[in-house]
């Protein structure tokens, strides 16, 4: 983690000291003051402020209380899933006002220098690629799209029985045809459903200038019902973002026989597409 | 992230320890299942042993339904998320 890099002489700092948490990098031509205003950020932290950079560029910062920033108190915190969902709020909060008003290259959560002297020196060895992602994301948000598969309809239960040919044996062959019509119709259905988030995403892709596809959620996630097909991620040029939008209600439309769900959101400040160029050190 | 842990508390260790096993006779019971439609497919056996095949297959599909429902378990409950790997047992759900 990138704090964990940027924090070694933490470990035990003064009370009352602050730290740099940096949200974000803007380009040169948005508002001059954080498009929030001062409020906002992490509990505790003070007024967002815009640090000025090489190139042009700002950091949006915010000074963070450093005894409630340091490594070990950032692990506790990160770990417990209702602290972390607070920080990430906060976070997201931030850096989508912030996008608001202009293309952002949001720095992953917690990107923490000891002062602002070193957070300049490190985000301005970086500016080729803040400038690269900046001029990616310029007049284009990331949108997502998720497909998901329900739970197959009760007629399709294993007691309906299967109209496979039922050998002339007795319960034993008759349960083995079941057992394999099931078989049959699960891998029918679900190749069905690869085949369509295959589709949705070749169709929403022909859409965007990039595209991920990540590793469907769970259904810790999706809930018990669901099965997530595709989760994936474009960045679409803003003017291109309402073709997008009906291509994917047509497919809602079509997939819907399949039992499937499509799911089209955005749009988003662009995290899936800055992170390669701005999330990696050199 | 906090995923479910095995607790230490004596009663729910016992149960933990219980659907872990139930998980693994439950993989070794589709991996059977799934070898005898095999078999049967390829045309290597007699309506005889398709019929004893079947009969045993069903037998055990019935105690584990027993037991799961002895131990509290859904049949649903047992698997194991091998994280990147996925599921150990394949989702039969959709």
């Amino acid at each position: 983690m990138t704090a964990a890099q940027q924090l070694p002489a933490l470990a035990a700092p003064a009370t009352g000291t602050t730290v740099t948490c940096v949200f974000a990098i803007l380009g040169g031509d948005g508002p001059a003051a954080p498009a929030a205003g001062p409020e906002g950020g992490h509990e505790g932290g003070g007024a967002l402020r815009l640090l000025p950079l090489a190139a042009r560029l700002r950091a949006l910062v915010q000074d963070v209380p450093a005894a409630d920033f340091t490594e070990d108190a950032l692990r506790r915190r990160l770990a417990d899933p209702a602290r972390l969902e607070v920080c990430a709020r906060a976070h997201h909060a931030v850096v989508t006002a912030a996008a608001a008003g202009g293309p952002v290259v949001p720095l992953p959560l917690a990107t923490l220098f000891t002062d602002d002297r070193r957070a300049v020196a490190a985000l301005d060895a970086r500016r080729q690629q803040f400038l690269a992602a900046l001029e990616l994301v310029t007049g284009r948000a990331e949108w997502a799209l998720k497909v998901s598969a329900g739970r197959p309809e009760a007629s399709a239960a294993p007691a309906a029985g299967h109209p496979s040919p039922v050998p002339a044996g007795g319960q034993g062959a008759a349960y083995l045809a079941r057992v394999r019509g099931q078989e049959r119709d699960r891998t029918a259905r679900q190749e069905a459903a690869l085949r369509a988030a295959r589709h949705a995403h070749d169709t929403a892709a022909a859409f965007a200038v990039s595209s991920v596809r990540r590793r469907p959620h769970g259904t810790e996630v999706t809930g018990r019902d669901r099965h997530q097909v595709l989760n994936a991620a474009y960045l679409v040029d803003d003017a291109r973002a309402a073709e997008l939008a009906s291509a994917v209600r047509a497919l809602a439309g079509t997939y819907r026989d399949l039992g499937l769900h499509v799911e089209l959101s955005g749009p988003w400040v662009p995290y899936s597409f800055t992170g390669q160029t701005a999330g990696e050190g050199e | 992230m906090s995923g479910p842990r095995l607790d230490l508390d004596p009663d729910s260790a016992a149960r933990d320890l219980v659907g872990l096993v139930l998980t693994l006779v439950e993989l070794v019971r589709q991996l059977m299942e799934r070898q005898a439609v095999r078999r049967i497919d390829q045309g290597g056996l007699t309506a005889e042993q398709e019929e004893r095949l079947g009969v045993t297959l069903m037998h055990l599909d019935r105690a584990m339904d027993e037991l799961c429902t002895r131990h509290g378990l859904r049949r649903e409950d047992l698997n194991l998320d091998l994280g990147p790997l996925g599921p150990l047992l394949a989702d039969r759900d959709w």
